[in-house]
Order: C-alpha cells, then structure tokens, then sequence
C-alpha cells in the first residue's frame, strides 16, 4: 500500500501541475497570457480551500479515506477532461476585452474561474487527506508530492509538443484516473473497477471529440479569419507556442508604408502564434534590389551607411533580414528564438521566400535574442531591434512580459558589439499618450550617457512618419553627408526629421503634424541631459523611465498613483486599456486575496481548535507560503535569460526546484525535527536567498556562454542547495504541529495554501514596481518569520 | 422565512427582466437629444450638418439588440467580428474633420454597423461604403435600406482597392484603422481632399489622423480629440 500511495500521490501532482500549465497554454490561446497568472492562483486557491475542508471534516474523511481517495483521485481526473467544455457549454466563453465594457463577461469569468477551480480543489483534498492521515511519513509523502510536481512539468512539454490544445485535458486526465485505480480497496474491487472504466469513457470522447477553443474576437487571428477566403493553411503545436499560418486574399503588410509609394501591397500569408501576430511570410526573392521597407522610416540606418554585417534581433519571419540582404548586407546573423515558426520558414515555407533562411549570407541563431548577445563575441555594424508595438497600441497586453532585449544593459551590451561604422536601429510606433517612444529615446539616451561619448546629440538620428519613428544609434558622430541623406530621404518620402544634427524647428513637422508640440518637448527635455530626464520621468503620468535587468518590464508604464488622474483625463472606461496586463494582475491579486481570506482563513475561525500553537502555525506556514513562491518566481525569470529560452528555462527551474525540494524533505525524515532544527534549516534558507539575491545574475551571466548541456547541469547544481533546504521546513512544521496540536496541521495546509496564492501576484507588483532584488529580499523575510516562529519556541 | 425562497427569484427575474428591457422610441429621443447636447455641442463640436446629423440618426438602431439601452452612453460598443461602433463624440468629430457639405461624394472603409454612413449620408449627397466582413456588410446595408438612406450604396469587398469607378472622392474616411494607408485610396482623392483615420485600441479615445492631399504633397496631422488634456508640460 505505501508504495503504490507514494506512486499515487506523486501521478496525481504530476498531472496537477501538468493540468496548470495545460490551462494557461489554453487560455494564452483563447485569451491572453496574463490570464496565466489566473490559473496559478486559481490552482493555488483550490489547495487552499482544500485545506479548509480538511480542517472542517477532517475526522470524517480520514475515516472514509479508503474509498474517499481513490473516488476522489477519479473525480479529478474527469473534472480535468471536462471542465474546459462544461465552463464553455454553461457559462459561454468570457472576452477579456470585453470585461471592462460588459458586465455580463465579468460573470462569466468569475464563473469560469470557479470551474477552472473544481479539479484542482478535488485534486488537492486528495493530496491533503494523505498529508492529514499519515503525517508521521510526510518526510516521504511531500518528496513523491514534490518530485511528481518536477516530473509533471516536464512531462506537459512533451504533451505540448506531441497533441493540440483542445486534447490535452482530456490525455492528462487519465493519469489521475490511474493514480485513483491504484489505490482501489480490495472490499470494493468491483464497483470501483466499473467506476474507473466508466470514468475513462469521458476522456476518450473529449480526446477525439475535442472541445472548439473559442477565441477572443479581438485577438489578431480572430480578426484575419475573418477576412474573406481566409483559411488555416498550416498549423503546428509546441510549448513554443501553437503555430497557425493563416492565407487570405486580403492580408497585406506595409507597416507605416509612406504614402509617397505608388506600388501594389502585396497580399501575403500570416503566422500567428497562440492566436497573436508573430510575422508575415514576405514573399521575397534572391533577384531583388528593392523592398517594400525603403518606404517605411526602417529604411534609415541604410541611408545613413552600408551595413556589411548585420544581426536581426527577434527576427521573426525574416523581414528585416531580407531587407538587409537587399540593401546589401554580406553576413546577417538572424536571431529568433521560436524554433518551430522558424523551421516551417526554412522548409515548408521556404519556397515563398525563396529559402532566406538558407541564404548563405544568413546564420540563424535559435535563441532569445539577450541571451545571443551575451554569448556572442562578434561585432556588428548593424543591430536592428524588432519593431515596438503594433499600430493602434495593444493596450499593453504585454506589459508584464519581461524584455530583456530592450533594458539599459541590453543597449550596453549592443553598443559593445558594435563596430567603428556601427550603429543600432530600433522602430517603434507613435502611440498616444507617448510613451513607447519616449521609454526607447529615454533608453538610447542613456546608452550614449553611460558610454561617456563626448557630444550625445551628433550620435543620435531619428525620422518620424504618419505612424513610426526609427531611431538610429551611431558609433561614431554623424557626418554633414550623412546629416544631408537624412533630409533627402526624409522629403522625399513624406516623412519628417526627429533628431537631427543641426535640426530646425520647422523641419520636424513639415508632412506629418501634431496637433501641438507637446510630444516634442517631452522628446527634447529626454534629449536634453539626464537631469532633466530624471524629472520627466518623475513627473510624467506614465513610467517611461528605461527598464533595467532587475526590472525588465519595457511596456509596464502604468503608475497606481496617477490611476486617478488618468481617469480623470480618459474617463473610467478608457482607462483599463491603457495597460489591460498589469491591471488585471493588480485586480487578480486584490480578489484572490479576498477569496482566498473567505474560502481558507475564515471558515477555520468558525471551528474552533484545541490547544496552543496557533500563533506558530500562522507564522510558521505564512512564511513558507510566500518566501518559497518568492524564490520560485524569481528563479525562473532569471533563467529565462540564461536559457534564452521562457519555455525550457520554466521546465528547468521548476522541475529542479520540485526535485531537490522533495529530496531535501525526504532527508528531512532522517532528522529529528526540532524546533532548533528547523531555526537551523531557515537560516541556512535565508543566507542562501540573500547569496542568491546578489550573486545569481553576475554568475549566470558570466558563465552563459557554455554548452547547452553544460548549463542545464550548472542551472540544476545553482538550484539544488537552496531548494534541498527549502524542501525541510514545511514537513518539518507540520510533523511538529503533529506532535503538539494534531488538530492544526490542516489549518497549517490551508495558510500556505492561501499565502502561496496571495504570493504569486504580489511577487509579480514587487518586482514590477521595485525589481527582482527585492522579490529576493521579502522572499528572505518572509523565511525571516518563519525562523522567528521556531526561534521563539526553541 | 420560507419567503425569501419567492422573493429572491422573482427579484432576480425582475431584475434580468429589467436588463432586456427596451426602452420606446421617445426614451430614446430623448438620449440622443441629450447625447447630442452633452457629448457633442458641450465638447466643441460646432460644424452645424454634422450635429444635426447626429441628432438625425437613431444610434440605438445601429446597436445590437442586447446592448441597445447603452447606445447614448459616451462610449464605444462591440457589434461583434472583433469591431464596435464608434463612441458618438468620435463619429461627429470624425465627421466634421472632413468638413462634408452638400453635393460631396464621400467613400468610407470599413462600414461596420452602417452608422457613421448614415450620419454622412443626413449631409453629403452620395455615400459609398465599403465592408469586408461580409455579415456585417450586409446587416449594415439591410438596415440603411431599410432606413431609406437611398444615397449610401454598401459594397461587401477589400477596402484596400477603394471605388475606383465612384472616385474621385471629396473625403474619405477609414473607420477600420489600417497599419498602412493604401495607395489605391490615396489616389482616390480628389486634390483638396480630405482623409481621417482613427488610430488607438478600439475601447480607448481614440487620436484621429487627417491626410490631405495638396497637388503631389500629401500631409497628414494628428489630432487629439479635445476630451484630452494636453500632458504634463515643462512649466
């Protein structure tokens, strides 16, 4: 029996966590990726409000727990397969863009919530009441809960590479199916052999007969397949992202196309990757000797110089890399880190390009484009940046989306990379209120500061049109020849001079007016000197002030205390889509932590509990609940950067952490688990935080140029000693707790429940509003308590 | 207290009774008089065709049916296929933008609900719409019929191409916001002409961009309905 418990218990966290990420690849699909953040707390909160009824009926089902789990484990399993289709066919799908206009969408999220909650709340009732009846073994219980965590989150990449979206509920429900007929009493064989068989039926029909995924109206492939004749005419699916290629004879590209061109805009297919515009195949070929993007302000480093060596960042489908090759580039090294568009570009679709990415004056690099940069040695004598925004804004649907690429020390790195005749280009488009553009001056800026260059305003150039500004960066001043190609190229093609040596007022807005000269004086006091910048970026309504490493959120520009203001200014129902993101994780983490106080705390006041220890068990476990998600979130945005990779870096840390911390609380069976020990432990836990807060980066940094393979051991021996000792406080708590009041240890499972939910959003505010340093701070605080808890009953 | 078991339900279904509910048609002559003197007289809209014009059309018959006790609230609307009908205050200054008079030929791309066509079409004598979303074009076109704006003629097609055999244009406005400004429509415009173009997220105010076209130079302005205030300034 305990061997097939700890297999069973270790299948069911396998499949919950691969049911999570399942979820936020699903809604990332259908919504956007900031409902990811919904799914983790949603997850969270069910093993939260587990732990409540835990507390509530304890007695009752510890004595039923021979058939209450594997019932249970079942339950799970066929709440997993269904709940995607039942939310849809009950509560209609939600429109997260509609939320804020409509209020018939915002029930119909909260009630997809509640549904999305129901597998997880019956999967961890599950977990919980084997923690509750065998709290003598939870050394061993929480290591196969832990390393089955681990092994889940790796087995969910390999599912995502191998099924659709829609399938995949229905192929991991199966496995806690499975974990439920291993633990089937031998008095009650036969019912519950017909009740696991019937209970794989559903799967089996939801697999072949998958649920449609309903997708946002709004979203960018709702949109095209919309247009006429429009079809999917490829698709693929992988954790990079699911790949469809959509073909219609009304798509057309020409971002920001100046309207002095006279041509026909070619219609062209597009790739939208998790319903999102990821680039449009460009129909290119090897004689050309023009490109469409001589007519849009791109074209502005190759006016300035003839690149010979050329590195696309986040190249995409390839757009800039042809252009490049056009404009007479000799090496263009092309750096796009979705491997599987990038491989349909090299080989199914390789005919509609004529094979650019086979072209022998193109090196694909499949990384992040950061993390490229930090292991690559060669020099450059351009480095185009991938375009910022989209035209019309995306209501910074992005914001929380780390860029690495567009921080000040990603600029400092570029700048290294560049030649004598080097420069760096970056495009982005106007928005309104500005803030893109001036974030991207603001960061070129400061570049030009920090490289100490003697007179900043001769190595900047920027040319706006009806709808873009590229900016270049050059290595060396702007020549009086240079300055005149500038002006040349810029009348002749309708668009107007921003920065410019020697620049007159009157050249900045001869074809494309504002409607004052507002954004010019804002752009002018960036340009100015840093001093003024600091107070622009103090005194403007939106953060504009450049990202760094330890804060890389490029698109977050909303700041809570000028909510009221811009309300003010848009009015309340405009507001939400100046920064959709960032505000539905502000308002995610306000009703979670409303929920989670309503479904874990408040129901245990209601009952009552014996003895002492109370005040220890919520400050013991509260620490736990935040610091251990704290050091989690951190962990993985690191590694992003070190992987080059969001997807493997997640799969890494998160499997590696689950891992050793499972081996740590298997170990910490083997001790005696005394107060004094466990003070022990957290304090080894929080010198290791503050090592890791101050140390990890210039380590990954410095060895991010190793292998592939090497990295993956080195990640996973940076990981191992901080999570074998986080892994030892939570059993060790709760076989204390055992030991001295039995009746809390469900409460104890309830707090880190409700705690770990709050922590995943409040670790997101922190680092957006003060960095990931600080995550890594409270992180040790919040183990600071818990070490006090134990102090102080030594 | 058995009767909250009654009473809560019959509140609910009065409730959601209340939510269907439509309001007559002088309610909503009364919205619309009141949309016309709160959101667009009281925010400067002064071109006289272009506000009565807004006070013409019947907004609420352009909605759908499930939203149309919101069609005079200051703001915008889904309509369904990822588009909305504008918010009033940007129909109308859209409208005035392009200055319309009588006797203009006036094209638009992107038909949509078909409003923005009738409020042009109450001061312009032809109005040629374009719509690519074949559903939408043709709920659009049922309705003017139905309306009897005999002088708007709806066609289901890529707005890319514009209308050549109806050009040259007086103004052309483009309510589906595109990332380029096609080259075909640009043509279209008679010399003197005016083009605007909204630009921004669809439940955002939305900037607008005004494209003239002056012999073989073509201008455009961004302007900045006058609901914003200017940003922080340097004092």
């Amino acid at each position: 029996m305990t061997k097939r418990l700890f297999f069973s218990i270790g299948l069911l966290s396998a499949s919950i966590i691969a049911f999570q990420l399942i979820l936020m690849h699903i809604l990332s699909i259908m919504q956007w990726n900031h409902f990811a953040y919904m799914i983790i707390s949603v997850a969270l909160l069910g093993f939260g409000a587990s732990g409540t009824l835990l507390a509530l009926k304890s007695k009752w089902l510890v004595e039923r727990i021979r058939v209450m789990l594997p019932l249970l484990m079942i339950l799970c399993g066929l709440s997993m397969s269904s709940i995607l289709a039942v939310s849809e066919w009950l509560f209609g799908t939600f429109d997260s863009y509609l939320i804020f206009v409509d209020t018939d969408q915002l029930y119909s999220l909260v009630l997809t919530y509640l549904a999305f909650f129901i597998p997880f709340f019956i999967g961890a009732l599950a977990i919980g009441l084997i923690y509750v009846a065998y709290v003598k073994k939870i050394g061993s219980l929480y290591f196969a809960d832990l390393f089955g965590s681990g092994i889940g989150g790796l087995a969910s990449l390999l599912l995502f590479w191998t099924f659709f979206p829609s399938q995949l509920p229905a192929v991991i429900a199966v496995f806690p199916v499975i974990a439920g007929i291993l633990l089937i009493p031998a008095e009650k064989k036969r019912v519950f052999t017909i009740i696991s068989l019937a209970s794989l039926v559903l799967p089996a029909i939801l697999y072949f007969n998958p649920p449609e995924l309903k997708l946002s109206e709004y979203k960018s492939i709702s949109k095209a397949l919309d247009l006429p004749d429009a079809q999917i005419v490829k698709e693929r699916t992988s954790p990079y992202g699911h790949i469809q290629v959509v073909s219609s004879g009304a798509l057309r590209y020409a971002p920001g196309l100046s309207m002095r061109f006279k041509g026909e805009v070619p219609v062209r297919d597009v790739i939208y990757s998790n319903g999102d515009w990821f680039g449009p195949v460009v129909s290119w070929s090897r004689e050309d000797t023009t490109h469409f993007l001589d007519y849009t302000t791109n074209a502005l480093p190759f006016v300035i110089n003839k690149p010979e060596k050329v590195m696309v960042a986040d190249a995409g489908t390839g757009l800039f890399v042809a252009h490049s090759i056009v404009r007479g580039a000799s090496s263009v090294a092309a750096v796009e880190q979705n491997r599987v568009a990038v491989d349909l570009l090299k080989n199914e679709l390789a005919a509609d390009i004529d094979s650019l990415f086979s072209h022998d004056a193109v090196r694909l690099e499949k990384l992040q484009s950061r993390s490229y940069l930090l292991s690559d040695t060669s020099s450059y004598d351009l480095i185009i940046l991938p375009t910022i925004e989209t035209f019309g804004g995306t209501s910074g649907i992005h914001a929380l989306n780390e860029q690495y690429l567009l921080t000040r020390e990603a600029f400092k790195d570029m700048w290294e990379r560049l030649t004598d005749r080097g420069m760096i280009a970056i495009t982005t488009w106007m928005d309104y209120p500005a803030r893109n553009t001036l974030k991207v001056l603001g960061t070129l800026m400061s570049t030009l500061h920090e490289a100490d260059v003697d007179d900043p305003g001769r190595h900047l150039i920027a040319v706006r049109g009806w709808g873009t500004v590229t900016f270049v960066l050059k290595k060396t001043p702007v020549t009086e020849e240079q300055i005149e190609k500038v002006r040349e190229f810029s009348s002749s093609k309708f668009f107007d001079p921003l920065f410019l040596p020697g620049i007159k007022k009157e050249e900045r807005a001869r074809y494309n007016m504002l409607q004052d000269d507002n954004f010019f004086e804002l752009a002018d006091r960036i340009f100015s000197g840093p001093e003024e910048a600091e107070k622009l970026y103090s005194e403007y309504d939106f953060n504009i002030r450049p990202s760094t490493d330890n804060r890389p959120y490029f698109s977050q520009f909303l700041k809570w205390s000028r909510l009221s203001h811009l309300a003010e200014m848009f009015g309340t129902g405009s507001v939400p889509f100046i920064e959709v993101g960032y505000l539905v994780v502000g308002i995610t983490f306000v009703q979670i932590t409303v929920a989670a106080i309503v479904l874990i705390i408040l129901p245990l006041f209601f009952m009552g509990w014996r003895g002492g220890y109370r005040a220890f068990t919520v400050l013991h476990f509260s620490g736990l609940g935040l610091g251990f998600m704290f050091v989690e979130i951190v962990l993985i945005q690191r590694f992003v950067l070190y992987f080059g990779s969001p997807i493997y870096a997640a799969a890494a840390v998160l499997s590696a952490m689950l891992i050793c911390s499972g081996a740590g609380s298997y170990f910490s069976s083997r001790i005696e688990g005394t107060h004094r020990d466990i003070v022990k432990m957290t304090g080894i836990v929080i010198i290791f935080i503050l090592l890791y807060g101050i140390f990890l980066t210039p380590v990954l940094l410095s060895t991010i140029t190793l292998p592939f393979l090497l990295k993956i051991l080195f990640s996973i021996a940076l990981i191992a000693p901080l999570a074998f000792f986080m892994g030892m406080p939570f059993p060790l708590g709760l076989r204390t707790l055992s030991v001295h009041n039995n009746t809390l240890v469900p409460w104890a499972w309830g707090i880190n429940g409700c705690l770990s939910v709050i922590s995943t959003a409040l670790a997101l505010i922190i680092a957006v509003e003060a960095g990931f340093f600080w995550v890594m701070v409270m992180a040790a605080l919040a183990y600071g308590i818990t070490l006090l808890a134990n102090y102080a009953k030594r | 207290m058995k009767n909250r078991y009654f009473f809560i339900p019959v509140i609910i279904l009065l409730m959601s009774a209340a939510a269907t509910f439509t309001a007559p048609a002088q309610v909503f002559d009364e919205l619309r008089e009141n949309m016309v003197r709160t959101q667009i007289k009281a925010r400067g809209i002064d071109h006289a065709p272009t506000v009565e014009a807004m006070r013409n059309v019947e907004r609420h018959l352009f909605v759908p049916t499930a939203r149309r006790n919101r069609a005079y609230e200051d703001g915008p609307l889904p309509i369904g296929h990822g588009q909305t009908i504008s918010q009033p205050f940007i129909v109308a200054y859209m409208t005035q933008l392009v200055n319309p008079g009588p006797g203009d030929k006036v094209l638009e791309i992107g038909t949509g609900s078909g409003y923005q066509a009738a409020v042009l079409a109450e001061i312009v004598d032809q109005v040629f719409t374009i719509e690519i979303v074949s559903e939408l074009g043709e709920s659009a076109a049922r309705l003017l019929k139905e309306l009897n704006y005999d002088n708007v003629e709806v066609k289901i097609a890529d707005g890319y191409y514009g209308w050549e055999e109806h050009g040259p244009f007086d103004a052309i406005v483009v309510t589906a916001a595109a990332e380029y400004i096609p080259p075909p429509l640009v043509d279209q415009l008679k010399d003197g002409g005016k083009m605007v173009i909204p630009v921004g997220s669809p439940f955002m105010v939305q900037n607008l961009m005004l494209i003239e076209k002056n012999g073989d130079e073509i201008t455009t302005r961004s302007i900045m309905p006058v609901t914003f205030v200017p940003f922080t300034r340097k004092e």
